[in-house]
């Protein structure tokens, strides 16, 4: 048991997920553009139906790296100039096989500018952050990003090493000003298991296990509530903000697929001045 | 306990030695004197006897001037257990345009009637002619290609590239296009198959 887990370890290293080479950008108008489009055309009517999705607005904005370090850790942000007119955000990475990797709804405690999670990237694709705007539009926005093997990549321990103190949770306060949002840091303890990573000396995938739901709420508001699925990095970093009006304090909840439910209470400070 | 492992103790220690060797580690991985058996994903060796290794400035080149026979052997993305019911499943693949999607025909070992079906679509995708290049790629690690390369040059094509930066080094420069799996391959008897 111990040399079968010393060998994952060790295996990890040959399936990092990295690729980087020279290489010109994503190429022009073609054939291959064309097939992208089609595949979002698909995807979106299967989540929203015939609603209308508008492109080329503002109310939206993706940050990504156009070339990830880790396809299994890719950092995305979503900015939200319009915050107070937003009141979901759909992430979603066309080319995943489970393309719908992140649904947020905001609360009444939100604050919508900024929001940022890290997730699994399987091939180059499309990244599209859908708005859904306070009076029923949508609005989306795009991003390209070259990242390959996210979905599959091993978590580099064994099974049992990953899901220690799963359910743990830290939170991070930024900096508090009266009257000014405040900038928190939610991170919580999950491999988040996609389901398609495979212990290479077994050869046995490791069955999905992945936070389906996680809801945050100040006092007795919501700042929002997030559906999630194995398209989440493993060990979850959300970064998000609220408004701190009341004493708090700030409620986490989160579920998994396979029945686990963890909760903690963080008292929040009140500002300095 | 943890579930007795099903490599022979031999493959796995290969494996473990190669894995502990750097991505591009002057220690080369051998060849092995069949099939490679073991996890398809893994280092492989930087050479295939028979068949000569190319990279994607050369499937590029070999595109545009003898239109060679491109074999993806890249696995069908797996559906996990226990994802949400009603949730959204939905695969997609990308490769080089105009590829044969075969996948599972890098298996180290392929059931008598797998090697028939694989015998008779690179024959028809050929024109049963042995000089047409072919090109095996699937993703970087991958024995698949490696595995696939053989059997063609066991086939009797002299003409057998290998790419083994596959896919990932193929998007970087250039367009892919969506493949389906080869219907006709897919299509093959599979009483033996399912393991």
């Amino acid at each position: 048991m111990a040399s079968s887990r010393r060998t994952t370890a060790l295996l990890a290293g040959l399936t990092l997920p990295i690729l980087i080479a020279a290489g010109s950008a994503h190429a022009a108008a073609g054939d291959s553009d064309n097939q992208r489009a089609e595949r979002w055309g698909e995807i979106k009517q299967q989540i929203f139906g015939d609603a209308k999705i508008q492109s080329g607005g503002k109310a939206v904005k993706i940050d990504a790296p156009k070339r990830a370090d880790d396809a299994s850790l890719v950092p995305i942000t979503l900015t939200v100039p319009d915050k107070d007119n937003v009141a979901e955000l759909s992430l979603i990475i066309d080319d995943n096989p489970t393309p719908y990797a992140a649904h947020v709804v905001f609360g009444p405690a939100a604050d919508p500018s900024e929001l940022k999670l890290r997730v699994r990237v399987n091939n180059y694709t499309d990244v599209h952050a859908v708005a859904k705007m306070k009076d029923g539009t949508f609005q989306e926005a795009t991003e390209y990003v070259k990242a390959s093997g996210g979905c599959s990549a091993p978590m580099g321990m064994s099974d049992e090493e990953a899901m220690q103190g799963m359910g743990d949770m830290r939170m991070k306060f930024g900096e508090r000003q009266p009257g000014k949002p405040v900038q928190a840091t939610l991170m919580i303890r999950h491999p988040n298991f996609s389901g398609m990573q495979m212990n290479q000396v077994t050869r046995d995938y490791t069955p999905a296990r992945y936070i389906q739901k996680i809801t945050v709420s100040y006092g007795e508001k919501s700042v929002f509530t997030m559906d999630g699925d194995i398209s989440i990095s493993a060990n979850p970093v959300i970064n998000f903000g609220y408004l701190p009006d009341g004493a708090g304090p700030m409620k986490v909840t989160a579920t998994d697929n396979q029945g686990g439910h963890w909760e903690k209470s963080f008292p929040v400070r009140s500002a300095s001045n | 306990m943890r579930p007795v492992l099903r490599l022979p103790i031999v493959t796995a220690a290969a494996v473990f030695l190669t894995a502990a060797a750097p991505a591009d580690s002057p220690v080369g991985v051998r060849e092995p004197d069949g099939y490679w058996q073991g996890a398809l994903h893994g280092y492989t060796p930087q050479t295939l006897a028979g068949a000569t290794v190319v990279d994607a400035g050369e499937v590029a080149k070999l595109i545009q001037e003898h239109k060679p026979v491109l074999l993806d052997v890249s696995e069908i993305d797996r559906k996990p257990a226990g994802l949400p019911p009603g949730g959204l499943w939905f695969p997609i693949h990308r490769n080089i345009p105009g590829s044969t999607w075969l996948p599972a025909s890098g298996e180290g070992e392929l059931d008598a009637a797998a090697q028939d079906a694989l015998k008779a679509r690179v024959a028809d995708l050929t024109g049963g002619d042995l000089e047409r290049p072919i090109v095996t790629y699937c993703h970087p690690d991958c024995w698949g290609s490696w595995n696939l390369g053989k059997r063609l040059v066991a086939l009797g094509y002299r003409n057998v590239h290998w790419f083994p930066q596959g896919i990932e080094g193929w998007q970087d420069g250039h367009d892919t296009a969506v493949s389906r799996p080869d219907a006709r391959w897919a299509a093959r008897p599979k009483s033996t198959v399912g393991q």
